[in-house]
């Protein structure tokens, strides 16, 4: 028998451009997530220097500041250039690891922002791998057995522990827990002596922070993966593998859950800003010694130098965080690697 | 002609009404909100505004609750529940004017740039995902540290941060319509731009938004408790500007949870009432959730 | 002789919002090894649901009564160990729509060892072996097994759901509309190979379809299902060339064949169509392209010429077929001539002048070139009432006169009679008919001159695509309106049109009259478009047992 033309019209370049698409997919994305960057840091500049009016004024707000001592404090800033100037010169700062002067402590904002990076990637990242398991084992649970007792309860804890401001919730577990963990820091003021009681009392310091980072960005994964895989329950490839006598459990796990969860890995990527900014208040809560502590005390402050740091560099992982799942997701779902 | 057109318009809001009354967590959310409201308008005419404030105030610094106050006194003597049931008036019009801005940007984005396409949607979409990845609290407390504070700010700062998602909803949606074969006869009947957006996206993408902006106000709400939190707030008394004072003036380590529970607590069942009807509404509207529940 | 599979008395219904639904009353059949059974019926008659009870696939709502025996065995009756077990290895399912029917993110060459590997304790080598075989005997190269369906054309995935039907060696499969969807050339194709094997392996078939014309080719006995019951079974060409139930004739009617002079000009439909007047041979052209080409860029970047020079003329007071498979640029085409896709060269005539670019002036020419879509439930507005859909034109072009006089009008001679009754209703309260009707008033309360039809029966019931080809002359004949249809079907265009275009990769490769195209092709294209027609008559019908 011969393959009709049309058959070979629909197959053939697929094959042939596999290759080159590869390439555009890429380039198209690192592309974006640079002009993103661009964005990013025009946005921490301009947000800081333009509004509104004299930046100096916004800086030394509620400092008394003579005249003699602003004028120094415009030169050194180089404010008496054309912004287009200044802006350059900032990036190339940037470049340089040079994000400017504290306020506050008169350290290089670098410095301080290179020491506080590690506690936060410690503490989102415990967080979120455990969300992750919790909430798609959760999520599959409760769509497979949709309107059941589990299914209720657990979309009803969700959404309860979704509608709570997360400082909230730390505060909550700060008094109901009283004494029984740390409420501050990372470390004891006295560490014990070896590694694995320093990470022990590491671990120890980190439980409360990362249950209330853990609580709330759960919920919302279990609740993405719910609706995805309810999504999916009506497919018609589903019957196939129930025809083919495949068990239930089978059906779900080989069929239904591979398929539900690419959609539910862009939304929890998409989702890492929220999670950024839960570090924020989390980390305020707990004094954890971490990027968002260092927002919450340069917003106090203010301590707008360190604020301007602090938020080209969070901004800037949750970009490069987007561009690893775009990447990523090209790799697990074979349909994107075709369009 | 038009009197059995809006029969029908009727008996399809009755349908959906019918729809949404047997979910009752929807139904109790619809209930909570509108006594809330009606009670936040009339608050002024039932509330001794004296009571609020810290150079009137009669108790003790944080009472425990007690026959006299009921929930305790914050750290100035004020009473608890006075403070918590006039800080819904804030907290309410922060989440409603912080939503509707952010709804009509959403949908005025949402619908042109998946209307017109070509290089006008390149730019919107960019423009869009850039601020829907964005942590948007960090965002919004920026903007805040940067503009003279008020309640406005914090509205106009929720606002601004808040509305990629909508147009994220009411591109896609409008999308899906525009697909359909009737867009397409509409248009071989000569229908321009405006009649094609007028008579046919906009009607079957505005019950979505609808649904979605009950959403938003639930999110509003918990950013301006947050936003509170870091600081950044108005002079005015809402929840979350309680639950800052609650924390900074050592409530906790004094274990005050009367100070910390009736704000929270407020604000969880408001959020939580919002985001019920906010779901009950998409099951009743978005015809592709039907039969789910 | 135990029978391969046996209803007795089947019955389903259907717990649905607005009470119960009975979908299948009453249904007694029976199939023997090495048999072909064909079930015909239009879409709600219950054929599919009577695939589903086979396996017990049917969803909770459902409620079945009689009983299923599959090799003598009391489906029913199963505890679900036992039918985990029959399932797929005494009988499979090809199902419809192959597209939706594979997992889109497994390899299909996984999918098809799936059932292998649960059916059987066949080792990795032994299992990629049989894969292999399979692919081989749909005439699928063995590389294939690596693809995922997305990669892969509608038939190339009907063949992969075929081979994933034969895994286990099943006695009995059951195909549930595994052509439709599919073009003429490459429904041959799945036909023929459906057939092969059958006579091959001796399996019994189940062959589910609303096209007779299909069955009489494969199978030697048909069963029709009209709302739920069999009213008519038995030798496949008795049933179809002298069909004694009413429904059946109609289906009959529905497929007719290219050449037969009985149906030319004669579609069928109930109400009796207007003597052809006197017919003036040089009616004025109307619409007209020169030279049209309209070119896309795929994703890569590569220009690909959907539209690649083409002539074409409609006149007053004609019908033009456009025929050609899915791809071949086609709709493509339409649009353009619409204005709704402008043209990368060449030009669009309307009685003489070119059709204008400006967004005024392509409104009005909108008022003389009407569109009619494929299918009728998504060309309506589901929140517009007939009234509105009708008059949405009249209110676009702000025509003066009395709008509910107009409407009315329309829809009159539409065939909605009496039209008042429509006015008020909503599309989904209307049949699939009554849809395609409402659309083609929509366009006549225009007053144009040329209609341009989109595939305008493929999404129809087969009783009903008699009546709209019936509309469609008729509006011809009485009001001389041109009409280009565009088709996939070489049976419209002989039941209908005066002349064929056949497209192909974007040209049109022959134009003529149907009698001078359909019966003496010139271009090879058109030849296998015609030979792979499925014939009650043909006298190569080899599979009959």
């Amino acid at each position: 028998m011969t393959t009709s033309p049309t058959e070979q019209h629909a197959t053939d370049p697929d094959e042939r451009r596999d290759g080159t698409s590869a390439t555009r997919y890429v380039a198209g994305k690192v592309g974006g997530a640079l002009v993103s960057l661009v964005f990013v840091v025009a946005l921490g500049f301009f947000l800081f220097r333009m509004i509104p009016g004299d930046p100096l004024v916004t800086m030394t707000r509620e400092r008394p500041t003579d005249p003699e001592q602003l004028a120094h404090l415009r030169e050194r800033l180089g404010l008496d250039r054309p912004v287009w100037q200044q802006f350059l010169d900032y990036v190339a700062g940037l470049l340089q690891g040079d994000f400017g002067t504290s306020y506050m402590y008169r350290r290089p904002v670098g410095d301080m922002i290179a020491e506080r990076v590690w506690p936060t990637v410690l503490l989102v990242g415990t967080a979120t791998v455990l969300a992750v398991l919790l909430g798609l084992w959760l999520g599959v649970r409760a769509a497979w057995r949709r309107g059941g007792t589990f299914d209720r309860t657990q979309t009803g804890i969700a959404l309860a522990l979704w509608s709570m401001p997360q400082f909230w919730l730390g505060l909550l577990l700060l008094i109901a827990t009283q004494g029984v963990f740390p409420s501050r820091g990372m470390t004891s003021v006295d560490p014990p002596d070896g590694f694995a009681a320093q990470a022990l009392d590491v671990a120890w310091h980190l439980t409360l922070p990362c249950l209330t980072l853990l609580l709330v960005i759960y919920a919302q994964y279990m609740l993405v993966m719910r609706s995805s895989l309810l999504e999916e329950m009506g497919a018609d490839y589903l019957r196939t593998a129930r025809a083919k006598g495949l068990r239930d459990d089978l059906v779900r796990r080989r069929h239904a859950v591979p398929n539900a969860l690419l959609p539910t890995m862009t939304l929890i990527f998409l989702q890492f800003g929220m999670v950024v900014s839960g570090t924020v208040t989390v980390e305020a809560v707990f004094s954890w010694p971490g990027l968002g502590l260092l927002t919450y005390e340069s917003l106090r402050g203010p301590d707008l130098p360190v604020l301007q740091g602090v938020f080209v560099i969070l901004a800037g992982s949750v970009i490069v965080m987007n561009l690893l799942a775009d990447l990523l997701y090209r790799v697990v779902d074979p349909r994107v690697r075709a369009s | 002609m038009s009197a059995p057109v809006w029969q029908r318009r009727r008996a399809a809001a009755v349908d959906v009404w019918r729809q949404f009354r047997a979910n009752r967590g929807a139904l109790f959310g619809t209930a909570f909100i509108a006594l809330l409201v009606l009670f936040s308008l009339l608050a002024p005419l039932l509330i001794d505004q004296r009571g609020l404030e810290v150079v009137t105030a009669t108790g003790g610094s944080l009472e425990p609750p007690s026959g006299e106050y009921w929930l305790g006194t914050d750290e100035s003597g004020r009473s608890v529940m006075l403070l918590t049931l006039w800080g819904a008036r804030v907290s309410l019009l922060v989440g409603f004017a912080a939503t509707l801005l952010s709804v009509v940007v959403g949908t005025l984005v949402g619908v042109v740039s998946a209307h017109f396409g070509g290089w006008i949607s390149a730019v919107l979409m960019r423009i869009t995902d850039f601020f829907l990845v964005l942590p948007a609290l960090v965002l919004a407390a920026v903007l805040m540290a940067v503009l003279p504070t008020s309640m406005w700010t914090v509205i106009m700062a929720i606002g601004v941060t808040s509305w990629p998602t909508t147009a994220r909803l009411v591109r896609a949606q409008t999308l899906s319509v525009e697909s359909r074969p009737y867009i397409e006869r509409s248009k071989a009947l000569g229908g321009g731009h405006a009649h094609v957006i007028g008579k046919h996206v906009l009607p079957s993408v505005l019950p979505l938004v609808f649904a979605n902006t009950t959403l938003v106000v639930g999110g509003s709400i918990i950013a301006e408790s947050t936003l509170a939190f870091l600081g950044m707030s108005g002079p005015e008394i809402s929840w979350g500007s309680m639950l800052d004072r609650a924390n900074q003036s050592g409530a906790v380590t004094a274990g005050a949870w009367w100070y910390l529970l009736p704000p929270g607590i407020a604000i969880v069942l408001v959020v939580l009432s919002f985001t019920l009807v906010g779901r009950g509404l998409e099951t009743v509207l978005n015809p592709r959730l039907k039969g789910e529940r | 002789m135990t029978p391969l599979l046996e209803l007795q008395d089947l019955g389903v219904t259907y717990r649905t919002a607005d009470g119960d639904l009975e979908a299948v009353r009453g249904v007694d059949l029976t199939l023997q090894p090495g048999e072909t059974l064909g079930v015909a019926g239009e879409s709600g008659s219950g054929k599919s649901t009577v695939a589903a009870s086979v396996l017990r696939l049917l969803p909770k709502s459902a409620t079945v009564t009689g009983t299923v025996l599959l090799d003598g065995q009391d489906v029913g009756a199963m505890r679900w160990g036992t039918l985990r077990a029959a399932r797929w290895s005494e009988a499979s399912v090809v199902f419809q729509g192959a597209m939706h029917a594979l997992n889109p993110v497994r390899r299909v060459g996984k999918q098809i060892a799936e059932p292998i590997r649960l059916h059987t304790d066949a080792g990795e080598s032994e299992i990629d072996a049989r894969v292999r075989e399979l692919l081989g005997q749909v005439d699928l190269p063995a590389a294939k097994a690596r693809a995922y369906p997305h990669e892969l054309s509608g038939g190339q995935k009907q063949r992969v759901m075929i081979a994933m039907a034969l895994a286990c060696d099943p006695r009995l499969v059951i195909a549930d509309e595994p052509t439709t969807a599919l073009d003429v050339i490459v429904q041959a194709q799945v036909l023929d190979l459906l057939g092969t094997l059958v006579e091959q392996r001796g399996i019994g078939l189940v062959f589910i379809t609303h096209d007779l014309s299909v069955l009489a080719s494969t199978c030697s006995r048909i069963a029709v299902m009209y709302q739920g019951r069999i009213v008519e079974s038995g030798d496949a060409k008795e049933v179809i060339t002298a069909p004694r139930h009413e429904h059946t004739a109609a289906l009959a009617a529905a497929f007719p064949e290219v050449g037969d002079p009985g149906s030319r000009y004669a579609p069928a439909t109930a109400e009796p169509l207007p003597e052809e007047g006197e017919r003036d041979p040089q009616q004025p052209v109307l619409l007209s392209a020169r030279d049209l080409r309209v070119h896309f860029r795929d994703r890569t970047g590569a220009t690909v010429a959907a539209v690649n020079g083409v002539d074409l003329d409609v006149r007053r007071d004609e019908i033009v077929a456009l025929v050609g498979q899915s791809g071949s640029g086609k709709t493509t085409l339409a649009r353009t001539l619409l204005g709704l896709q402008r043209p990368t060269s060449g030009a669009v005539y309307y009685d003489g002048g070119p059709v204008p670019v400006s967004t005024s002036g392509l409104r009005d020419y909108r008022r003389r070139v009407q569109l009619v879509l494929q299918d009728p439930s998504s060309a309506l507005n589901p929140r517009h009432t007939v009234y509105e859909s009708v008059a949405e034109g009249p209110r676009i072009h702000r025509l003066g006169g009395d709008e509910r006089d107009r409407v009315v009008r329309a829809l009159e001679a539409a065939e909605l009679r009496p039209a008042e009754q429509y006015l008020t209703r909503l599309p989904h309260e209307l049949s699939g008919g009554q849809r395609q009707r409402v659309v083609i008033a929509g366009a006549l309360a225009l007053d144009p001159n040329v209609l341009v039809a989109d595939e305008p029966v493929a999404s129809l019931d087969a009783s009903v695509r008699g009546e709209i080809l019936g509309l469609l002359l008729r509006l011809r004949r009485q009001l001389g309106l041109a009409g280009l249809v565009i088709t996939h079907d070489l049976g419209l265009a002989w039941n209908v049109a005066d002349r064929v275009a056949v497209m192909y990769r974007g040209e049109l490769v022959e134009v003529g009259a149907v009698e001078q195209v359909l019966l003496e092709p010139r271009h090879d294209y058109t030849g296998a478009l015609l030979a792979a027609l499925p014939s009650a008559g043909r006298d190569d019908a080899r599979h009959e047992c």
